[in-house]
């Protein structure tokens, strides 16, 4: 499909109170450049949507401006915005055939019957689902429906796309083939894209940057591989399920204490900015064990042993009393049992140090 | 039917059974006639007073009196109800909804009789707007004892029930289909064309034949605010009582008009039944 002319997406200090003082947006400023795709992740009530209904123009910002391309949308009715929305249970119009509702946006913007037809078969074999196109909507499946609003949204050729919670009406295998397939479509199609979620595994597999919210701030903003591996706060790290956040002490040297013993090479840029006492934040699965006692690791005792298909799970408890859960791929011998002396070591390059 | 699903009907049975009986009564009396120069009625049964109903053009003029009334009072219930409706189930704006819901339910609250008087004191010679046209030197106007106090005074009554019904149905429309119809490139009127009217239509069905009933049976109204000048069949069938003490064409006309509503009932749940097939769907 041709005609995707995407744009780039500057939103600059939007600020939004809702009645009763309620602070939802507060004072964000980002940048999504072309053909590049933002999630927007946090709990309900952080912000997130606010923020995209704000791009689409359903909601009035207090503050601040969006412009696509260099020019403001802000007093561009959301009809002439060409701000492509995918609703969180996809608002299909129940009234209309597949087809119909695939084709509304085209009847909207006056587009000739045969350039039409086109376009919406077009469309209908991209998301493969041209069975369906005299289907209503009340006979199609979730990851049906969820394609039809897709096509629907993709089918006027928007200047943007932004999805609401693109996969959360999706039971778990769906989910999975959805996530892929959006990815691809997305790529293929080349079309910026806002995307709202509380699922950090969606945002992690479905975009190319990703902004933590938290109150109404953006907290963290980075690529997937950063937010994941280098939280750089608590809440990040808590919200993106980092399963250990240690207190630790910050020694000389860039080195860092934790249960009495030094771990070095950590190369977060978090550290140089931290003094004394600090949160030291490592996955389950940058923590790796060996049987009894080695030079530079941590030991500790086995506690709880949990299979999980292909990886175990280990809960370890250091000499202080500090619990950690590790996560290990399964190795050829037998995995550790409770009350074994082990000794736990940390992947440096994936340790990050915030604040305590 | 289970025994559970049939005692919990059974009050409603039995008022329909009592329904029943009454109206069996009127058409065993309707075909009685009155006995002259006394207040009884006796037999032998005959189809006079209906032959008689039939010829008069009186009460053809009362039928078509009060089709006429109901349907302009229909249609006004639409034109004045749907944005109200719309403003309860949408308005982003807590006091705006509060005081139209104020507004309905003080007129539900309010009795009959007192919201009659009402009218009448608007509406008199001497009355609110009267006062108010002589104030700024203008033409006083005829208001009261024709249909036009009638229509408003009637409008008034069945309005909040036709509001609230329609609310609710409007209620059930998603909001997001507005939004996601504007972001297609729709404008809030073809929103309003292409997604919500169609969307309330089973809704606006409903509501509009319950406006339709009552005000074909409203009889207080017509009664006090049409001065005797506007007969619609429920004061054609009291004068029968009343002034010219008829009971057995009173009861006739009242068969008669029972009749016309079953008509109406059945056309109106075909039509319904048509517009339900067209635009039903669960809103998906």
């Amino acid at each position: 499909m041709a005609g995707y002319a995407s744009c780039r997406l500057d939103i600059d200090g939007i600020r939004k109170t809702y009645a009763g003082g309620v602070v939802a947006v507060d004072d964000i400023s980002l940048t999504v450049e072309k053909g590049e795709v933002l999630a927007l992740l946090g709990p309900s009530g952080c912000g997130k949507t606010t923020l995209l209904q704000s791009i689409a123009g359903f909601v009035t910002p207090d503050r601040g401006d969006i412009a696509l391309d260099g020019q403001s949308i802000l007093t561009v009715a959301p009809e002439r915005r060409r701000t492509a929305m995918m609703f969180q249970h996809y608002a299909l119009f129940p009234h209309m055939s597949v087809r119909d509702n695939i084709g509304f946006g085209l009847k909207m913007m006056k587009v000739a019957k045969p350039e039409a037809v086109r376009r919406i078969d077009d469309v209908l074999r991209l998301v493969r689902i041209e069975a369906l196109a005299e289907r209503m909507p009340s006979q199609l499946s979730g990851g049906q429906r969820q394609r039809v609003a897709l096509a629907r949204a993709v089918v006027t050729e928007p200047r943007m796309l932004l999805l609401d919670e693109p996969l959360g009406a999706l039971d778990q295998n769906l989910r999975e083939e959805m996530q892929s397939e959006l990815r691809k479509l997305q790529q293929r199609l080349g079309l910026t894209t806002v995307m709202v979620t509380h699922d950090q595994r969606e945002a992690i597999v479905l975009s190319d940057r990703i902004a933590v919210m938290h109150d109404g701030k953006v907290e963290q903003i980075g690529t997937a591989r950063d937010i994941y591996d280098h939280p750089c706060t608590c809440y990040v790290a808590n919200f993106t399920g980092v399963e250990n956040l240690l207190p630790a002490e910050r020694g000389a040297e860039g080195v860092v204490i934790l249960a009495g013993v030094a771990i070095e090479g950590i190369v977060d840029p978090g550290l140089a900015a931290r003094k004394g006492a600090v949160t030291l934040a490592v996955r389950s699965e940058a923590i790796s064990l060996s049987p009894g006692v080695s030079h530079g690791a941590i030991p500790a005792t086995v506690t709880f042993v949990q299979m999980l298909g292909a990886s175990m799970r280990y809960e370890v408890e250091l000499d202080d009393g500090t619990r950690l859960v590790v996560a290990e791929v399964r190795r050829e011998t037998a995995p550790y049992s409770v009350g074994d002396k082990v000794s736990a070591r940390f992947a440096a390059n994936r340790c990050s140090i915030l604040e305590a | 039917m289970t025994r559970q699903a049939f005692l919990l009907s059974l009050p409603a049975l039995l008022l329909v059974c009592l329904f029943g009986v009454v109206m069996f009564s009127f058409a065993e009396i309707s075909l009685l006639s009155m006995k002259p120069g006394a207040a009884v009625f006796s037999g032998p049964p005959s189809l006079a007073n209906y032959e008689r109903l039939l010829a008069s053009s009186g009460a053809w003029r009362a039928v078509a009196t009060t089709m006429r009334l109901s349907f302009i009072i229909t249609v006004l219930c639409i034109v004045a109800g749907y944005p109200l409706a719309r403003v309860l189930a949408r308005s982003p704006s807590a006091s705006l909804r509060r005081f139209v819901l104020f507004c309905l339910v003080g007129t539900f609250l309010s009795g009959g009789v007192t919201r009659a008087y009402a009218w009448l004191i608007i509406l008199g010679n001497r009355g609110i707007i009267n006062r108010g046209l002589e104030a700024f030197g203008l033409p006083t106007l005829k208001l009261l004892n024709n249909e036009f106090a009638v229509v408003v005074s009637v409008l008034n009554f069945v309005l909040p029930f036709f509001v609230m019904t329609l609310f609710g149905a409007l209620k059930t429309i998603p909001a997001t289909l507005e939004d996601a119809s504007r972001n297609l490139g729709a404008s809030p009127m073809r929103t309003f064309l292409h997604v919500t009217l169609p969307l309330s239509i089973p809704g606006l069905a409903v509501s509009t034949s319950l406006c339709f009933a009552m005000s074909l049976g409203a009889f207080l109204f017509p009664q006090m605010l049409g001065g005797g000048r506007v007969q619609v069949l429920a004061t054609a069938i009291y004068e029968r009582i009343q002034a010219s003490y008829n009971i057995p064409e009173a009861a006739a006309l009242a068969f008669l008009f029972f009749i016309l509503v079953i008509v109406i009932l059945v056309v109106t749940g075909l039509l319904r039944r048509l517009v339900g097939r067209r635009f039903a769907g669960d809103p998906a």
